[in-house]
Formats: C-alpha cells, structure tokens, sequence
C-alpha cells in the first residue's frame, strides 16, 4: 500500500496543508523542533488510531484547539482509499473514524492501513522489560491475524478474574476458571509460538542477505506452562496470583547464549532492532499480498551512513519509506534510489524535491 | 442552577442502568413537562412493583404469587431446567415459544473482580432442585462471555456428581445474517458445534 498524501488539522505543530509522498522512499528532514517527527506521528496516527510518543492522546491536539483531524489518500492494489480520523480534545475523546466518507467501526478502520514504526523507544525490544517483548510479539500476530486481538482480550479477562479470585483467599470455584483460563491460554501461547517461528525464521533470511557482519543472535519463544498443575496451584494459592501463563511469557535475544542486550553496542542494538522490524514487514507482505508502510525516525542516531545506506536497501520490496534526520548532509550522501526530500520548518514543509 | 428537587430527581435517574447524566436530565424534564397525574401513575407503579413483587421461593423469578406463575404452570415440563443469569433472560427465552420447560434463575454470575463467587449466586437452590426432583435435564444459557461460561463450567462440576444430564446453549452464527459478517471467534464456535443434516 502506498500513502499519496496526508493532511493534518490541529495536529502539534504541523499546518492544514496537503502533503504528498514519494510512492518508494521518503526522507524528511529539517532542524530539531520543527515538526519532522511530528509528520511521522501523524501518518501513524491516521492508520493505528494511536501516538507512538505518548499514551495520552491530547498531547497531539494542538495547544487550545477542540479537535484533531488527520486525513490521507491510500492506495491499495490501484484502489484509491481516502482515509480520515476526528478526536475531540474533550474529556469525551469523541472519535470519528472514516472510510471513503463513510463512518466506519474501529475494526473495519484499522484493517483499512497498516505501518510499522521504529523510534529509539523500539529499543526497549532488547533493553526492556519481558513485557516490552510480549507486547513487539503481539503486535506482530496482530498484524497478520487480527482475531488475535480477541483472543487476547479474552484471556486478559480471564486473568484479572483468576487473580481476583485467588487475591480474595476463596477458591471454590478455581476449577472453573482454570478450564477458562487453559483455553484461552492455549489460544494465545499457540499464535505467538506460530509468529515466533516465522520471524526468526525471516530475520535470519534477512541477516544472511545482510552485507555486514552481524553476531549470531538467537530468538527464542519462551512460553510460561505448567509441568505439575497440582504444585503450581499449591504456589499460586500461597502467592495469591497466577504464577503461570502468557502474562509470564518472554522472548529471548541471546548471542552465544548470552543476553543480547548486555553484549551488543548500541549501533548493533539499533541496527538488530531494525532488521526485526524488517521481518515484520516481510511477514506482513506475505501474508496480505502487498506491503505495509514503515516509519523511521531519527534514523542516522547511533548508525553509520555506510550501515544504514545496506540497511535501507534491505527493506523488504515495495515497502513505502517514511525516515526523518536532523542532519542534512547526511541524507545528501544516502544514495537511497528514487526517493522524495521533504524540508520540514514550522510544520511546513517548505521544500519538496525528487531525486532518482 | 438546577433547582434541589429537580436535581434530586435527575440524581435518583442516574442510579439506573444505562442512564447516564444527559438521559436522566431529559427524563426528569419530560416528567415535569407532563400532566401531575402522569407523575403520581408512575410513581404508584413504581411502588407498587416494589411492594408486591418478590422471587418465587423456587426459581427466583419475579413473581407477585409463590410459587411463580410459571413453576405452577400444569402445562410445562418439571423435568427440565434452564439456568440463566437474571430474571430479565426469562422473557427472552420466553418470546420463543418452543421452550415448555422450568427456570432457573441464578442471580448474577461469577467474577471475582467484582466479589461475585459460587455463595454469592444460587447455585445450591439449584442443586437442591435437582437432588429432589426427577430432573432429566439442566440447559445452562448463562451468558456466552467469560463470566458466564466460568459460571456454566461451575455449576456442571457441582450437577456431575448428581448424574442429571447438563447440556450448555449452543453458540453461532446468528440466524438471517451473511457469512461475511460474522467475527472470528464466533465463526470457529459455529465450526466447533457443527451439526449432521
């Protein structure tokens, strides 16, 4: 899928005119603070609903404006798909989700445009929290199986009901939400070991086609079970809580069996984290048939020209390119094929220019 | 400002279900808005319910006799049960007309979150029911949520030992509605409680 062009009302600080994009590769760039960043935010916004700087959703209105309004022109497979998303700054966060002006649920919204993102919080991937981990799988099983989601929120549920009831000390019905809790479960340990296999399986495919040396990193699904229920529920109902299940999930990055995050710089991190998002990608691809969108920003932080030049060249075919840099001389010197430059000051941009 | 009585009375609307701020405001103006006697009808019958229905002793249901109209009824089948969550299922099921059996009514259904467990619905009312009677069989139409298939699973484990035949509603596609249309957890219940024809 290609984006064409975005416009964007009371979005931070960008103006309320049109956009449009190069079909391959875009690179936006202009000094700090003059809405780079923002322009990404904008295109993850229009297709996720959501922000990837910040859970709280008003922080994208512009400063004293009642409303944020985001539209795009897609192209999906040569159908044009005008895209378009209205939240109310409002305690009421009243929301208005459109395709071809027509009002549509937020499923149906969500399925219509895809994006990948990567900023430096994608680290956390590595550096962070199991949950961090948990969360770069799920999205991932999501973005290829949407009744994921289901299943997930079904098993959250079943969850604060097992520990509600494990927290209160009376356990007469624990039988009853064990079976519920087994299935749903099963549910979601199933699709993640599935995505799990295919990712590292595309991340190596793409490590091997990767001109630079990259260490041998291993990623490894592993899922939280029980071997003897009958001793887990004893634990559990010590501990007061579920001891088990995907909530207790993790993925492992190890390099000779050593935890990656401790052992790779920080360029290595970026650079790992990255070709992850690649097989995502590739995952995506193969199953929908076309490519999603990825947004980059920041993207010459921590990385050579030379490594990042092989990088971007590695992006998984037809992928449209959305990447931001405060540095203009480095984006001088990427020789990233046909692509657009967009100079980027006071949310306007100011220059648009092609290159091939 | 809203004058005290008023506000009292959209106060009082506001304890209902699904009667937010804004509703109870329109109501309480459409009742000022209406002829006294209107006001006082209401407020009889709201006080009238309160004053004659009761559970029946039995099934739980709403009744304003004991035992219900329904656990009376010469014409329905005592052998069989229907279990369901609230006493507002029971027309519901009702409205069908092809269902000749007893209720059952549990009131409320499992979740810890919100303090809910096995003593706090009647489930023993239940067992009892079917320990002293010829019951051939328990459908259970609790809700088809997490809640409610926690509480189906919880009642057949209390009903096995008793040997009565337990059965559970079935889930699917709804009736008169495209393929297309349906979600997929909904799709792979309909695929799992397939039929012969």
């Amino acid at each position: 899928m290609i984006l064409a062009s975005v416009t964007a009302n009371n979005f931070r600080n960008l103006e309320p005119d049109p956009i449009t994009f190069h079909a391959q590769t875009n690179l936006v760039v202009g000094r700090n603070g003059q809405g780079k960043t923002n322009l990404l935010e904008a295109i993850y916004f229009l297709a996720t609903t959501k922000s990837f700087r910040t859970p709280r959703l008003a922080n994208v209105v512009r400063f004293e404006q009642p409303s944020v309004f985001v539209s795009g022109a897609l192209q999906r497979q040569r159908i044009e798909k005008a895209l378009s998303i209205g939240v109310e700054a409002a305690e009421s966060r009243r929301r208005v989700l459109m395709v071809n002006e027509e009002s549509v649920s937020l499923h149906d919204y969500l399925a219509a445009m895809s994006v990948f993102a990567y900023s430096a919080a994608r680290l956390e991937i590595l550096r962070g929290a199991p949950e961090e981990r948990r969360r770069f799988l799920d999205r991932g099983v999501a973005s290829i199986n949407p009744a994921y989601l289901q299943d997930l929120i079904r098993y959250a549920r079943v969850l604060r009901q097992r520990n509600a009831l494990l927290q209160s000390g009376s356990h007469g019905s624990l039988e009853a939400w064990d079976a519920e809790f087994a299935i749903s479960a099963a549910a979601v340990q199933r699709a993640r070991a599935a995505y799990a296999d295919e990712l590292s399986a595309a991340f190596a495919e793409i490590v091997a086609r990767h001109g630079y040396h990259i260490r041998d990193l291993r990623m490894t699904y592993r899922p939280s079970g029980v071997d003897d229920p009958a001793r887990v529920r004893r634990l559990e109902i010590r501990a007061r809580t579920s001891l088990a299940g995907p909530q207790r999930d993790n993925i492992e990055f190890a390099i000779d069996g050593r935890n990656a995050a401790e052992v790779l710089s920080g360029g290595e991190q970026k650079m790992i984290v990255l070709l992850l998002k690649f097989a995502k990608l590739e995952l995506f691809r193969r199953r929908h048939g076309e490519s999603a969108l990825f947004l980059l920003d920041d993207l010459d932080a921590e990385l050579d020209l030379e490594i990042l030049q092989n990088l971007l060249t590695r992006l998984p075919s037809e992928t449209q390119l959305f990447a931001t840099s405060a540095k203009e001389p480095v984006v001088g010197a990427l020789q990233s094929g046909p692509h657009r430059r967009l100079v980027i000051e006071k949310g306007r941009v100011i220059d648009s220019r092609d290159f091939s | 400002m809203t004058a005290p009585p008023l506000a009292n009375l959209i106060n009082e609307f506001t304890k209902l279900p699904g009667v937010g701020g804004k509703s109870a405001a329109r109501l309480a103006y459409a009742i000022l808005k209406r002829p006294a006697a209107e006001a006082e009808a209401l407020a009889a019958a709201i006080l009238e319910v309160k004053a004659k229905i009761f559970r029946c002793s039995t099934c739980n249901n709403m009744t304003d006799v004991d035992p219900c109209a329904i656990c009376t009824d010469a014409r329905r089948d005592p052998s069989l049960i229907c279990v369901v969550e609230e006493a507002f299922n029971i027309p519901t099921i009702e409205q069908t007309r092809d269902y000749k059996g007893m209720f059952h009514v549990l009131l409320g259904a499992l979740s810890p979150l919100k303090g809910v467990g096995p003593q706090d619905i009647d489930v023993a009312g239940l067992v009892r029911r079917v320990r002293s009677g010829s019951i051939r069989e328990v459908i259970i139409a609790t809700n088809p949520n997490v809640e409610g298939e926690a509480t189906a699973l919880y009642i057949a484990q209390q009903l096995r030992p008793l040997g009565v035949r337990t059965t559970r509603l079935a889930f699917g596609l709804p009736v008169g509605g495209d393929l297309e249309y349906a979600d997929q957890v909904t799709m792979a219940k309909a695929l799992e409680g397939r039929r012969e024809i």
